[in-house]
């Protein structure tokens, strides 16, 4: 298997089989809360791309480098994670106040807001222990570059699932549904067949 | 037990802490971005409900363009005027009163003015019906559908047998709501003691508007003419009224050709609060005298019948 065929597989794998949304049902929060219009999910995903990315490149620092050696990450990751992705967020938040005020402006609502979203600490959590919210204990340990990788693909799943739903339900908003359904139910019963739909996709590539 | 493991934690996470901390305070020094004291004390002030009431999306928002003068000291909507006296005194400036606002409706193009060019079936929403340019010939007029009266918290808009949507101002709060839905951008909100209004906001002209709907704005600046404020400007073919400068002397409603501009007289026993009338024709002699509106505010099934 090529280098590239493999980062690719990795990258498909995290954004759609293993999709975060549709198939594991991590961070159902903001993709239920955030995806009534299109432009706030539009936001919002590229603001998750951009902190999780960052999120998982410090988080795998944090375990390779200190919590790994000292023996203690099982039960010190979580807390580790939150502070360092925190203060990271923190970090580039008033970094790019200072140095880009229309990013910031773009951003800025939503940065806060995901600090520690669950969809950014559980794919943090997975960089460093693949396959551990699937429940597979895996024995095999990311790089750096592919767990960088690994999380591209699960933001970019996340706001693939995030922005189609919204498009839906902005469609939704106009369609005929009984009145009991409108709203968050439909949005729910949607969301299932959505997940059905994507579970189409595992055994791809034999994956 | 193996306390290395207790201390060794200890260390990870306090070290963690430590060193973050500094980062960041190091950060927040480097990186300080200077903001007027002033923002921080309106910021204070303000309910901090992020509402968005204002149009801006929060309260921060909101005081940093009340500092920056881009918004008045009295922004803030749901703090009312005891939230504006306090920005004002921070501000410096007095606050002056709230001027409420309620909705008004720039369309009177009912069922016997302004014809169908076809009839519209489906989803009974004025949003969806625009999608499809709606049944009216007007392309600009009310779709006579019901999205703003079912957004009006209030029930304050209801419909005339026109077709035509109406505000009980006697209801309306000035929320907003209806105006932010309609898709052709028929509501405007309006200070409260507004009383001449462009009924239309055709952006036809001349025979094209009259030819659509026989109440038509025909962009004559016939208004513009009479307005001894200069407070009334047609652009985009149709009148519009700058509330600032309208000293609502009704000059403009006196010429207007298709009574397109009225007058508001509110009326204390009226259950809408007032009805729109014409005032007498001062040029254009031979315009008969016509009574728009009517009161009964029926709150009726909600779908033009054809």
């Amino acid at each position: 298997m090529s280098e590239a065929w493999r980062y690719f597989l990795l990258l498909f794998g995290a954004a759609v089989v293993a999709n975060i949304l549709l198939i594991r049902f991590i961070a159902l929060c903001p993709f239920f809360g955030v995806s009534n219009s299109l432009e706030t999910s539009l936001g919002m995903s590229i603001s998750v791309i951009f902190v999780m990315t960052m999120a998982t490149s410090v988080s795998w620092i944090a375990w390779n480098y200190v919590l790994e050696p000292l023996g203690v990450g099982e039960f010190l990751y979580i807390p580790t994670f939150i502070l360092v992705i925190a203060s990271l967020v923190q970090f580039v938040e008033m970094v790019i106040k200072k140095t880009s005020p229309p990013l910031y402006k773009a951003m800025g609502i939503y940065l806060p807001l995901i600090t520690t979203n669950c969809a950014v600490l559980a794919a943090a959590t997975e960089s460093v222990k693949p396959g551990f919210f699937t429940k597979l204990n895996i024995a095999y340990h990311y790089g750096f570059v592919e767990s960088i990788v690994y999380t591209i693909g699960v933001a970019v799943g996340f706001s693939l699932v995030l922005i189609l739903f919204a498009a839906m339900r902005e469609r939704l908003e106009l369609a005929p549904i009984p009145k009991f359904f409108r709203g968050v139910p439909i949005a729910f019963i949607t969301a299932a067949i959505f997940s059905l739909a994507f579970m189409g996709f595992a055994g791809m590539f034999g994956l | 037990m193996d306390w290395s493991l207790v201390w060794k934690a200890a260390v990870s996470l306090a070290g963690f802490g430590i060193l973050l901390g500094a980062i960041l305070a190091i950060a927040s020094r480097r990186f300080h971005v200077e903001v007027d004291p002033r923002v921080e004390a309106v910021l204070e002030a303000l309910p901090k409900s992020n509402c968005g009431a204002c149009g801006l999306p929060g309260c921060e928002a909101a005081a940093a363009a009340v500092v920056a003068g881009e918004a008045p000291v009295t922004i803030c909507r749901a703090g009312g005027p005891d939230v504006a006296a306090e920005v004002g005194r921070i501000m410096g400036v007095e606050a002056g009163p709230v001027i409420p606002l309620v909705a008004h409706i720039h369309c009177r193009g009912g069922k016997s003015v302004s014809p169908l060019r076809s009839f519209y079936q489906g989803v009974n929403s004025c949003r969806a019906a625009q999608l499809v340019g709606g049944g009216k010939a007007c392309p600009f007029g009310c779709l006579g559908l019901q999205d703003c009266a079912e957004v009006c918290p209030v029930n304050a808009i209801t419909f005339d047998e026109e077709g035509i949507r109406r505000v009980n101002v006697r209801k309306c709060t000035g929320c907003g709501l209806c105006s932010d839905i309609c898709p052709r951008g028929l509501i405007e909100m309006v200070p409260a003691d507004a009383r001449v209004f462009v009924r239309c906001k055709s952006r036809y002209t001349g025979k094209k508007a009259t030819g659509v709907c026989k109440v038509a704005c025909t962009g004559c600046r016939r208004c513009e003419k009479a307005c001894p404020e200069d407070a009334i400007h047609v652009s985009d073919g149709f009148a519009t009224i700058d509330y600032e400068k309208c000293t609502n002397c009704g000059e403009c409603a006196a010429v207007c050709p298709t009574d397109s501009i009225q007058v508001w007289v509110p009326h204390d026993e009226h259950p809408e609060g007032g009805e729109f009338v014409v005032p007498e024709k001062k040029k254009p002699a031979g315009k008969k005298r016509e009574r728009a509106g009517n009161g009964d505010g029926d709150q009726g099934g909600g779908e033009i019948e054809e």
